[in-house]
């Protein structure tokens, strides 16, 4: 039985959204010669246009803000501080606490305020993929809160989640080997959407018989050129994740100039070059 | 999870010898430890399934109920997955303790059996919009001693093929309800199709090579880990990075391929395994949990 969230009102358990009764066509993956359905007109290997900004939550000692389509994800660090437990691990080197949540408004169906499953499962792929780009060792009986809030998700969250969080990471002064960057590849049968939306990672529904759909998500810290995470879903063949993650990191190291060129930006706003 | 402490010397003992094709053991990277599977062990469920890897140890109980189908999936049943970590493991999983392990496993498994083609959910409907089949896998981990997530998923697969779902009819009656009618016959049920269905395979990475089955020294020495589900067609139904490390894309491609490869063998032995096992009968050998 999912927890119950006794100090929100809620509505009745059987409430359904309307939209759930339209019938909706098989969207085709690709509109017309190369170009994807959704408004923005990219290429089936083209990045959403992001729009980034850090430092936008002022008690938070970093924060970020990313928009990417319609997805926007805002994330808050805090720390390091002080641990709870202290136990053995902890003298050598600090911890990372991750936690994602999803506003109850941020999908097509009604979440609840209550963390499901779903979202402590994304909380420890955010972990699993932030973990080795932090340098934890330099902060010994300490423990750094990142907490990432999706506002609205339009398809797989967990990628701009990563970089958001990369992005926090660095604002508070964090100190890493690396940015983490994450990006998802929709693939089904021969083609390959890189990020894509809610519409185009739902297609399956239809019962279409694509013998090989999935989903990859995959973070990667693109001066090391190592993947500290790496997520996937469906049904693929084996080459077809070998492409898949081969065009997630071609996408990572697209997105890296954008970010790149966000911290900067922040950098020199909260610390200006003296005048000369 | 439940971990060993090692020391330096320890780990560079085993990373040499892993780099050698020789593990602690004596196994080589890609054998498996001795594994023994029982199926129908718990005679209040409607499958079960025993599976000892090495010293771990994982049982699994289904039960079929009849339930209501999700409003978005009218004419298909579900499986719901839950992962209880028994303080017998360890006394770290006392109490709370076990619980984000066990959580960190249900996902896991909801992640590889989330797709149309590994158990066929249309068969587990009774009547679309209103009933249908759900099955409750319930994995118990009594021991534990690395690689968990192959123990659970073979032992799944198992369980499942020894399911056995009672056949019910739904009876219209005169003043237009509908009444569910359960065979009289014990013995007249229908069988979940476990062909399809996908087993984990989990490689950690230990120095420059990767093992298969680790064990929790193994692990200890590891730095990340790849967890692969491979149904015996080849196809890829999940894969997860595991660990706190970064693993290097090339790695990433090799761990697929051997993941993909020792996956796809796992199936057939397991088959015939289980048939055998079924065709012995009432005559097969009980050997239950202490033999």
């Amino acid at each position: 039985m999912p927890p119950v969230d006794r100090r929100r009102i809620r509505g009745p358990d059987e409430s359904h959204s309307p939209y759930h009764f339209v019938t909706e066509e098989s969207m085709k993956c690709l509109a017309s010669g190369d170009r994807r359905v959704d408004v923005s007109q990219r290429g089936p290997l083209d990045l959403r246009p992001i729009f980034a900004r850090c430092g936008l939550i002022s008690q938070a000692k970093g924060s970020a803000y990313i928009e990417a389509g319609n997805s926007k994800i805002i994330c808050s660090v805090y720390g390091p501080r002080e641990t709870e437990r202290k136990d053995e691990t902890d003298m050598k080197s600090g911890r990372l606490v991750t936690d994602m949540r999803f506003a109850p408004f941020a999908c097509r169906k009604r979440g609840a305020w209550v963390q499901g499953n779903e979202e402590k499962d994304l909380s420890q792929g955010l972990l699993e993929s932030l973990r080795p780009g932090v340098c934890l060792h330099k902060y010994p009986r300490s423990q750094i809160d990142v907490c990432v809030m999706v506002l609205e998700s339009d398809g797989p969250a967990l990628s701009h989640a990563v970089t958001c969080a990369s992005l926090a990471l660095a604002d508070a002064g964090i100190e890493m080997y690396d940015l983490v960057l994450g990006c998802t590849v929709r693939h089904t049968g021969t083609t390959q959407l890189l990020d894509p939306t809610f519409a185009e990672v739902q297609d399956d529904q239809s019962g279409a018989s694509v013998d090989s759909q999935g989903t990859v998500t995959l973070s990667l810290m693109p001066n090391m050129n190592q993947v500290s995470g790496l997520q996937s879903d469906g049904v693929m063949e084996q080459e077809s994740i070998k492409a898949a993650v081969q065009a997630c990191i071609e996408g990572c190291f697209k997105l890296y100039p954008a970010i790149q060129h966000t911290i900067l930006k922040t950098v020199r706003k909260k610390a200006p070059p003296p005048e000369s | 999870m439940a971990t060993v402490q090692i020391s330096e010397a320890e780990k560079l003992y085993v990373v040499h010898g892993v780099r050698d094709d020789l593990r602690v053991d004596g196994r080589g990277c890609e054998d498996y430890r001795h594994t023994e599977i029982e199926t129908d062990v718990v005679s209040n469920t409607d499958g079960s399934a025993k599976v000892t890897l090495g010293h771990t140890n994982v049982l699994v109980g289904i039960k079929a109920e009849i339930g209501k189908p999700k409003p978005m999936l009218p004419d298909e049943g579900y499986l719901e997955f839950f992962v209880d970590c028994s303080a017998n493991a360890t006394p770290e999983f006392e109490g709370r303790g076990g619980e984000g392990l066990g959580i960190e496993l249900s996902n896991t498994l909801y992640k590889v059996f989330s797709n149309k083609q590994s158990v066929d959910l249309k068969s587990l409907c009774i009547s679309p919009g209103e009933h249908c089949w759900v099955l409750y896998v319930d994995v118990l981990l009594l021991q534990c001693d690395g690689n968990l997530f192959d123990a659970i998923s073979v032992a799944i697969k198992a369980a499942l093929f020894n399911t056995k779902i009672p056949k019910v009819r739904i009876a219209e009656e005169e003043d237009g309800g509908k009444e569910i009618e359960l065979s009289d016959d014990p013995y007249d049920c229908v069988r979940v199709n476990v062909e399809n269905v996908p087993c984990i395979v989990t490689l950690c990475k230990i120095g420059h090579r990767h093992v298969v089955d680790a064990t929790l020294q193994e692990k200890a020495c590891s730095v990340a880990s790849l967890l692969i589900s491979v149904t015996h067609k080849g196809l890829v139904t999940c894969v997860r990075k595991l660990g706190g490390g970064s693993l290097d894309p090339e790695s990433i491609f090799e761990m697929t391929e051997t993941g993909k490869r020792v996956g796809k063998a796992l199936h057939a032995p397991l088959m015939e395994l289980l048939q055998k096992e079924e065709s012995l009968g009432s005559k097969r050998q009980k050997v239950g949990f202490l033999g």
